[in-house]
């Protein structure tokens, strides 16, 4: 049962991941591969804050968010006014000085022997491990239902705009330099939130959890689902994490010498997925959702039957 | 309302393309801008919107009793002042429908922030109101849907930077793309915004005929420099325009 809840745990991580992923690839069109990096300060943010500096975790999650979004922003202001390839690069190139600096600097991270011990708040009771699931529900819902405000709102109509054509919405008058770079800042400081909720799942740190392959993880659930849609990130990942990581390596009956094959087997189950995906359905499985807006409905026959009042 | 551009050129390496001592556009309503290709006018419209970086030289927008100089804005500030433009190359938002792509034109920065989020309605029934009014007089194939083809872009383009409300719109060859009764039916729209008063036009064209029915006043721009300006009789009659343009 505490695996079962450890892995659902888990697994809304990545959901919440993905999904700021949707806002940051496919609302704006941001291409960040350094996802693991902003995640990992929430993660050693939020655990030296608390093991090192006695900060409470709660207090330590949202200063290291915050960190995150500080970070993300002057990364934004650096970069995010270059073309794709240079985003991408930068960004995977973040992530990278992040787990190397988690390695190098011992005193604070404890390099490669680890950081711990990092409990989970109301240590003291019996379904604390439960209750920190609720929790991590609970913001994982926030954000799927804020990217759903998101792409109904005129904020998300500019955000597409600026994906689609940036130099024809500046002529406009959008500001989209600052458009997305406040957009990246603080969807990047949401990745640090999740974070800094992982540090007491894993309750143990070390540098090898900042790996790139959170990373693609994520950039492969999000594509599966449907980068352009706003439930692709829940459905991307429960065909990628949840069925293998969950449903294969918890559940099916797999003899223990073929076990240790388990993890390649998936990864080449990704790989298929993912290219026949690219083949067939290049939106991801899901495809892509239109904003769901009331006015437009309503204004036109009411134009109409103005216009013939006046003219009789 | 007065844009006027000083000593500005723009030169890619050593290839001079604009180099103009000083030209004023916005002292009548409709003006035109004439000149063979290569001559510079795109590039004269990229550096007045502030897509393109001059090499030297100052350019200032006066509306009414401001003087706004220009070099030192982006080109989203120079459109929120009033000064937007039409291109040449067709282009567009292609995930944004005809009313979404006008919408998004109409709504002002400031109501696109963090709180349009939780604002109940999208759109007001004013920009609503706005965006039917242009969508029924044009005749596009699905109103409710995208544009399809090259004239539909071009034309929602155009509606796109009418529906912004500038001060001074400039009009990168509006025709080019354009069916003939469609492009007489937005110059006409143009022309009624102008005489109202609510803004005034810039015309970049090479079809002339038009130049000389729709504008008051016509320069002419050769070789990155301003030859010529006048009315457009004046225009039609003088000798350098005629040798350098018209192949007389």
């Amino acid at each position: 049962m505490d695996y079962l809840i450890f892995s659902v745990s888990l697994m809304l991580v990545y959901i919440g991941l993905a999904q700021l992923l949707h806002i940051q690839f496919g609302l704006a069109g941001i291409p960040n591969f350094g996802v693991v990096g902003f995640w990992g300060i929430g993660l050693y943010g939020t655990g030296v804050l608390y093991v090192k500096a006695g900060v409470p975790l709660l207090p330590a999650m949202a200063m290291a968010s915050l960190l995150a979004t500080a970070l993300a922003y002057v990364l934004a202001r650096l970069v995010l006014q270059r073309n794709g390839q240079a985003i991408l690069a930068a960004t995977l190139a973040f992530a990278t000085i992040v787990s190397t600096l988690v390695v190098s600097e011992k005193d604070l991270t404890g390099g490669v022997q680890g950081l711990g011990t990092i409990r989970f708040p109301f240590s003291d009771l019996e379904q604390r491990n439960l209750i920190f699931m609720i929790m991590l529900l609970i913001v994982v819902c926030a954000l799927i239902w804020i990217s759903a405000k998101l792409r109904d709102s005129r904020l998300g109509r500019q955000l597409v705009a600026i994906r689609d054509n940036e130099e024809l919405a500046a002529s406009l008058g959008k500001n989209t330099a600052a458009t997305k770079r406040w957009v990246f800042a603080i969807t990047c400081g949401l990745m640090g939130l999740l974070g800094g909720m992982s540090a007491p799942l894993h309750q143990f740190l070390v540098p090898y959890q900042l790996s790139p392959s959170l990373t693609f993880a994520v950039w492969i659930a999000l594509v599966l689902g449907g980068k352009g849609h706003n439930l692709g990130a829940i459905v991307g990942v429960f065909v990628t994490f949840g069925l293998f990581d969950i449903l294969i390596e918890t559940y099916a009956p797999v003899p223990a010498e073929q076990a240790i094959l388990l993890p390649n087997f998936k990864l080449f189950c990704y790989g298929v997925l993912l290219v026949m995906i690219i083949m067939f359905r290049p939106l991801g499985i899901l495809g892509v959702d239109k904003p769901k807006v009331r006015s437009s409905t309503t204004t036109p026959p009411r134009e109409l039957s103005n216009a013939s009042v006046e003219k009789g | 309302m007065r844009l006027e551009a000083n000593n500005l050129t723009k030169a890619y390496h050593t290839q001079e393309v604009v180099n103009i001592e000083k030209v004023t556009f916005g002292s009548a309503g409709l003006e035109g801008l004439i000149g063979p290709n290569g001559a510079g006018k795109s590039t004269l419209m990229g550096l007045l919107t502030r897509r393109i970086t001059p090499s030297s030289g100052t350019m200032k927008l006066h509306i009414e009793d401001k003087t706004h100089p220009l070099n030192p804005f982006h080109s989203h500030q120079v459109a929120r002042i009033g000064l937007i433009k039409t291109n040449q190359r067709i282009q567009g938002f292609d995930s944004l429908t005809i009313r979404d792509s006008l919408r998004l034109a109409a709504t002002p920065a400031r109501a696109e922030g963090f709180k349009s989020l939780f604002s109940g309605q999208r759109d007001s029934e004013e920009v609503e109101e706005k965006v039917a009014r242009l969508v029924e007089a044009f005749p596009f194939a699905d109103r409710n849907g995208y544009a399809m083809s090259g004239g539909e872009k071009k034309l929602l383009d155009i509606l796109r930077c009418l529906i912004a409300e500038p001060k001074l719109l400039l009009m990168d060859e509006p025709t080019a793309g354009l069916p003939e009764d469609i492009t007489r039916s937005v110059m006409d729209m143009v022309r009624e915004k102008v005489q109202a008063g609510a803004m005034r036009v810039v015309v970049v064209e090479h079809d002339l005929p038009l130049i000389w029915e729709y504008c008051e006043y016509v320069h002419f721009l050769s070789e990155g420099s301003i030859l010529f300006e006048g009315a457009p009789e004046e225009v039609k009659a003088n000798r350098v325009v005629a040798e350098k343009y018209m192949g007389v």
